[in-house]
């Protein structure tokens, strides 16, 4: 990896970060670090700003207010080392499709500068190496999401921004990304993720952004929002005549303990679970609304 | 690993990218390769030569009509001056250009002028008639002779005329597409010896004629079919491009390729280099092939023929950025090519319709460009002669090209 530059050893630093288009303010003085090696999930519903956030980092749009460094880079200056070391898997699947999968890779190769690129062990990564040669019209789109993720893969960057990268896929197919995705981190990548599955997020997320209406309503580990904001409780079914009760007990309440020992010893007792708010509930908790949005 | 790009390398692997997904685009690939196979035939097929002849049937023969009127004379008491007059006569001598193709049968040169009957010339200068409806065969070694006018006169139609006997009657024949103006010289023809051989001139005072010829005087030298469709071939060729490379342009836009491209080291200047590069190297490369194949280029002409093919290349280049960021979908594409390009076309049709051309049809960009490419390569006219022309398709090729480049530009930016 190469050195990161940013003040506070960060490869991402954003700080007061806003964008609006026309009289839409879609992002509204956002601040945020990611770490290397880190992955950032940034959970929110569909128009949060999550997509506005990446293209003003990658370079796509110019911020209108607010400071935001990649690799020690102002985004805004539009240098060109800034996009030499990152890596983007855009949400829309633009890829050429009348040329081969391994076609596409040496020519996004070729704009970084890279001779003979490995386009082949990258695309054996995501599992397309014996469709290299096939055009990618001819791929599914599993199999075309595996493309964008293996493209922005191509130039080993040391920021990987990626938006919805599992979006529509089936779970065998998200299953495999998502361990791409690890591993890239675990190379030393910083990792922006957007999505709003809160599943992935949780499984994947090193930390968790809440983004909603332009605005990061919580950012955390997923286990600390959890503990924050949600409530522990244990639920526990019991046999009552021909019916099942069902109580559920908050464990951080007065008295609970005892209620749930008393339970505990009913000859009624057929299950006991522990249960934890889930992000999504989280995220209700705090915005108001779901992430399906 | 990556390591510092140059510009000229990021532009160069764009080029790359182009040509590839070119060659993958059968429509586009197809399309040139029609241009590129049917121009050349086209050009071939069409005449070469003018003929300045106007040729015209009678019937019956010359020797015919003389022989009948030359009793007619001795009755009269003829000298043998003028016996001898009579038998040199010769019909063309009253039109320049007039070539007289004789039927002893009007019924048969009727059926000529029709196109129900075929006639041909033979190398020894017979002529043979078929009728190939009705299964005759072509004669071998023949010629086929078009005739478009027949001229039926009576068989005493020189004794008549000469004895100023009224009612003699004769029928001209005229195709059907015989434009009515050529019909009434055929009648005017047709009086005119009629005056000739009664001995009288015609009761006008003919004014004094002076013809001058403005320009280049062509008489013997016209410009062929041939030769006038040369620089529109390489116009509709630069034309034609412009189609393909609004085509590969709005593909890029449309499916977002282009942002791709943008989230690495490549600019959107390299962006617009590459298509700039790639639509002229195009348009030009094809004209040159088609240059090479129909000909055109002298040792007086070709450095004005190729910077004005050049300045079309880029000028349609300017066009082609436009209409491909222009367009929200294929449709859309297709609307804004044909919005740019029927204006475009309309000079074209000054080459094949020579004559005046209207004020507003020389206001139009791609004017200075035809004009350019008729004069040099028709009319051989000189770099000195051609300034004008030029710095005005100049001036048009700046605002088109800065036009297209600016909606392109602000299309990929804002995507």
């Amino acid at each position: 990896m190469r050195e990161v530059t940013a003040t506070n050893g960060a490869a991402i630093q954003v700080e007061g970060l806003r964008y609006a288009y026309g009289d839409l303010e879609a992002v509204r003085g956002i601040d945020f670090d990611v770490q290397p090696g880190e992955i950032l999930g940034f959970l929110g519903p569909n128009g949060a700003g999550k997509s506005t956030t990446i293209k003003m980092l990658t370079g796509q749009l110019t911020p209108k207010a607010g400071v935001a460094r990649v690799l020690g880079i102002d985004v805004s200056t539009d240098d060109p080392e800034l996009q030499a070391r990152i890596g983007v898997c855009f949400e829309e699947k633009n890829l050429y499709l009348n040329m081969s999968g391994k076609e596409n890779l040496e020519f996004f190769a070729s704009l970084f500068g890279i001779k003979d690129p490995d386009a082949e062990g990258v695309l054996r990564r995501v599992g397309l190496a014996d469709r290299a040669k096939d055009r990618v019209k001819t791929y599914s789109k599993g199999m075309r999401q595996r493309m964008m993720i293996s493209r922005a893969f191509i130039n080993k960057p040391d920021v990987l921004f990626l938006d919805e990268p599992t979006d529509g896929l089936d779970p065998v197919t998200s299953a495999a990304i998502r361990k791409t995705i690890r591993e890239e981190a675990d190379r030393g990548a910083a990792v922006l993720l957007t999505t709003h599955d809160m599943f992935e997020a949780d499984e994947l997320s090193d930390r968790v952004a809440f983004i909603n209406e332009g605005e990061i309503v919580a950012l955390d580990t997923a286990e600390n929002l959890k503990l924050k904001y949600g409530t522990r409780s244990v639920k526990v079914r019991l046999r009552e005549g021909d019916s099942v009760r069902v109580e559920t007990l908050p464990l951080d309440g007065d008295g609970s303990s005892a209620k749930l020992a008393e339970l505990a010893a009913s000859p009624d007792l057929l299950t006991i679970h522990t249960e934890e708010a889930t992000l999504e509930q989280i995220f209700i908790q705090l915005t108001g609304r779901g992430l399906e949005g | 690993m990556s390591r510092p790009i140059s510009r000229p390398a990021i532009i160069g692997a764009l080029l790359k990218k182009e040509l590839t997904a070119y060659s993958r685009d059968f429509i586009y690939l197809g399309l040139t390769l029609v241009v590129l196979i049917m121009f050349p035939v086209l050009f071939h097929i069409l005449p070469d030569s003018v003929d300045e002849t106007i040729t015209i049937a009678v019937s019956p023969p010359v020797e015919v009509l003389v022989a009948d009127a030359r009793d007619a004379f001795i009755a009269m008491g003829a000298t043998e001056e003028q016996l001898a007059q009579l038998d040199e006569l010769d019909l063309t001598e009253a039109e320049e250009g007039l070539l007289l193709v004789e039927f002893e049968d009007k019924e048969q040169m009727a059926r000529v002028v029709e196109g129900t009957l075929e006639a041909w010339e033979t190398e020894a200068g017979d002529l043979v008639l078929s009728d190939t409806e009705a299964g005759d065969e072509k004669p071998k070694d023949a010629e086929r002779v078009n005739l478009d006018i027949g001229i039926a006169f009576p068989a005493s139609f020189i004794a008549d005329v000469a004895a100023s006997k009224s009612g003699v009657s004769v029928t001209v024949y005229s195709d059907a597409h015989v434009p009515a103006e050529i019909q009434g010289a055929m009648r005017s023809f047709v009086r005119e010896l009629a005056y000739q051989f009664a001995g009288r001139e015609l009761p006008v005072d003919f004014p004094e004629e002076e013809a001058v010829v403005l320009g280049q005087d062509r008489l013997g030298d016209q410009v062929t079919l041939r030769e006038r469709m040369r620089p529109m071939i390489l116009f509709m060729i630069l034309l034609m491009e412009t189609f393909s490379m609004a085509s590969l342009i709005s593909t890029e836009v449309l499916q977002r390729t282009v942002t791709a491209v943008l989230v690495t080291p490549a600019k959107v200047g390299d962006f617009l280099a590459a298509k700039t590069i790639f639509g002229t190297f195009m348009s030009m490369s094809q004209a040159l092939i088609m240059l090479a194949l129909i000909g055109g280029l002298t040792a007086q002409n070709w450095s004005l023929v190729l910077v004005v093919l050049l300045m079309g290349a880029i000028m349609f280049t300017g066009v082609a950025l436009f209409v491909g960021s222009a367009g929200k979908d294929f449709m859309g594409q297709l609307f804004y090519a044909m919005l740019f390009t029927v204006p475009l076309l309309i000079p074209t049709f000054s080459v094949l319709l020579p004559g005046s051309v209207a004020s507003w049809v020389r206001v139009l960009p791609s004017y200075p460009i035809v004009d350019v490419l008729v004069g040099s390569m028709v009319y051989g006219a000189t770099w000195a002669e051609s300034w004008g022309s030029l710095a005005y398709a100049a001036v048009w090729l700046v605002v088109l090209y800065v036009a297209g480049l600016m909606a392109l530009k602000r299309k990929v930016e804002t995507l």
